[in-house]
């Protein structure tokens, strides 16, 4: 005799096998073309290649990738102060200040707009 | 693997078909920690640790070019000095109401020996850099910690490890280094020169100084297979001596309320390098959290579908160069306690913490780490004369980790566990003296280099300054 927990296995496991390949890659600049991109400033270049680059041009960190403003879209609506206080105070996987433990917050400004900027 | 997506809505199917679940289950987006402000009341900007645990609001920050540079910052600046590498420690040792100091800029491979195999590099570098620098050389660390975010001087002065038998911590490599004293001095110091200051300061914490350059005793670049695998707990248990002698790097991870584990190995190889896919860790670990959110009000729904999704995983075989595999990204945050056991209390170790969890605990998903180091002489190494096993297990950084001290830490204690400096423990000074045999000489040597405390802050202080 089936028991009624057994039929809930069985139906949740067909669900989910049933289903089970559904996931989409999206498509991600290569990380040579990543890798290139950097401030034209070479102080905030410093910064940039110290701290932010480490995941911001690296597709396996599932950070938003520098200037692909399909990713930084969503984000920069919500405005610079809003990116500000969530670089300051992390959020998701992005740790608070980004790893730039010398930053100003006119450091980070500049720097969120450098990764924002264009695709 | 299910994408993460998929995966979501796939447990949302679970529920509603057991019915009632979605009531019991943890559905909803989590919400962010609450944040501290943003500045204090003289505008000091605030500093946290990458799990977001820690804090501070530090007078001044600064990120020295060169040894003179930082010897100014050392004589000028407000102590307490504090350096911090990536914030990766989860215990107070970053935090200061003084100076933060980065060496971010200080992060360059100086000169290298290749007949010697040896490289000096400036202690700012951060993990993920020094790989690649090795390699353009010849040259690789012979163990990596499973993250590469870390800078070298973090690394050395917290105990981090990687995994291997006949493979010491990255202390254990580090044959000279160079330290910016409390009194305007750089000393040099290796098993010649301040021979006593080179064992108490190689695992030292930023509390004797700051370290500057370091020479690490390296191996010729060697390309390794690496291969990942999933199977019962049971099994593994019963191979884990075996696979401790067959493998040059092997660790298990068990993977909660699953009664699975995945084993990961390392051997060297000559073979040809492979092409790298995507990794599946963090979508592996999403999935545990979605199964955790969804059906962890029924431990065996849990197990039953974590079981048979975990079937259609395949085996991971990929060969590249050792740096490039044996450190990760780790982009989901979580905070972690790690205790370093007599190699023969592992085991026993681990099924009495697995125990405590599956019994109380069925918030935890994280998997829970086992990794093999052999012993080293650093006085405040975790694996002073004793070759151990160790045993992490993490929080998600939005969870409440209160288990780790509660359920946790008493278990591996009870075992004679020795906590990873950088980790979650509640240890005082009483008990580190109890379990460092040269933990008092260390501590001396560090009044005597320090007598003001300017490296100290109030944890450190409540360590040393006892």
């Amino acid at each position: 005799m089936v028991s009624g927990l057994q039929r809930v296995r069985s139906a949740t496991l067909a669900l989910l096998l049933v289903l089970a390949a559904c996931g989409k890659d999206q498509p991600t600049p290569s990380a040579t073309e990543l890798a290139a991109r950097h401030p034209a400033d070479p102080h905030l270049d410093q910064l940039y290649q110290t701290s932010c680059k480490a995941c911001h041009a690296n597709a396996e960190s599932g950070a938003p990738l520098v200037g692909v403003a399909k990713a930084w879209a969503p984000r920069a609506a919500k405005g610079e102060a809003v990116l500000l206080s969530h670089v300051v105070d992390g959020i998701g996987g992005m740790p608070a200040g980004g790893q730039c433990f010398s930053c100003t917050p006119d450091e980070y400004r500049a720097l969120i707009r450098f990764l924002a900027a264009k695709d | 693997m299910l994408s993460r997506r998929t995966l979501f809505w796939l447990m949302g199917g679970a529920a509603a078909v057991a019915g009632g679940g979605i009531a019991a289950s943890r559905v909803g987006i989590q919400p962010e920690p609450l944040a501290p402000p943003a500045e204090d009341e003289a505008h000091h900007l605030l500093w946290r640790n990458w799990s977001g645990i820690q804090q501070a609001y530090p007078a001044e920050r600064a990120a020295p070019q060169s040894e003179a540079d930082l010897l100014d910052i050392l004589r000028q600046g407000p102590a307490p000095f504090r350096a911090v590498g990536s914030g990766h420690s989860f215990m107070p040792l970053v935090p200061t109401p003084g100076t933060l100091l980065t060496l971010d800029r200080m992060a360059a491979l100086r000169s290298h020996d290749q007949t010697a195999l040896t490289a000096t590099v400036q202690a700012g570098i951060r993990l993920a850099d020094l790989g690649p620098a090795l390699a353009a050389i010849g040259q690789e660390m012979p163990n990596l910690p499973d993250i590469n975010k870390q800078s070298l001087a973090g690394a050395l002065s917290t105990g981090t490890h990687g995994t291997g038998a006949t493979l010491p911590a990255l202390h254990a490599q580090a044959q000279s280094f160079r330290l910016a004293t409390a009194d305007g001095r750089v000393l040099e110091c290796d098993a010649t020169h301040n021979p006593e200051l080179f064992a108490a300061a190689r695992v030292g914490l930023g509390a004797f100084g700051i370290l500057t350059e370091v020479s690490l005793r390296n191996s010729p670049l060697k390309r390794v297979e690496r291969n990942v695998w999933l199977q019962p707990l049971e099994q593994t248990v019963q191979d884990w001596p075996a696979l401790q002698a067959r493998h040059r790097n092997v660790e298990f991870y068990y993977l909660p309320f699953t009664g699975m584990s995945a084993v990961i190995t390392h051997d060297e190889t000559e073979a040809e390098a492979t092409p790298r896919p995507p990794t599946q860790d963090n979508d592996a670990v999403m999935t545990l959290k979605a199964l955790r959110d969804w059906l962890g009000w029924s431990p065996s729904l849990r197990r039953t579908v974590a079981q048979q999704l975990l079937k259609t995983l395949k085996p991971e075989k990929v060969v590249a160069e050792s740096w490039q595999l044996l450190s990760n990204e780790r982009p989901i945050r979580f905070n972690e306690m790690e205790y370093h056991l007599p190699r023969e209390a592992q085991l026993p170790a681990l099924a009495e913490v697995i125990a405590a969890i599956e019994t109380g605990r069925p918030d935890v998903f994280f998997p829970i780490e086992c990794r093999i180091i052999k012993a080293d002489d650093a006085w405040l190494s975790p694996f002073y004369q004793r070759d151990s096993g160790s045993i992490a297990v993490h929080a998600f950084y939005k969870d409440d980790y209160s288990f780790l001290f509660e359920v946790v830490e008493p278990i591996l204690r009870r075992h004679g566990g020795r906590p990873h400096w950088g980790k979650l423990n509640s240890l005082t000074a009483a008990d580190f003296a109890a379990l460092y045999p040269r933990f008092s000489d260390a501590a001396k040597i560090r009044r005597e280099l320090d007598p003001e405390g300017r490296f100290l802050n109030p944890y450190l202080k409540g360590i040393f300054d006892v």
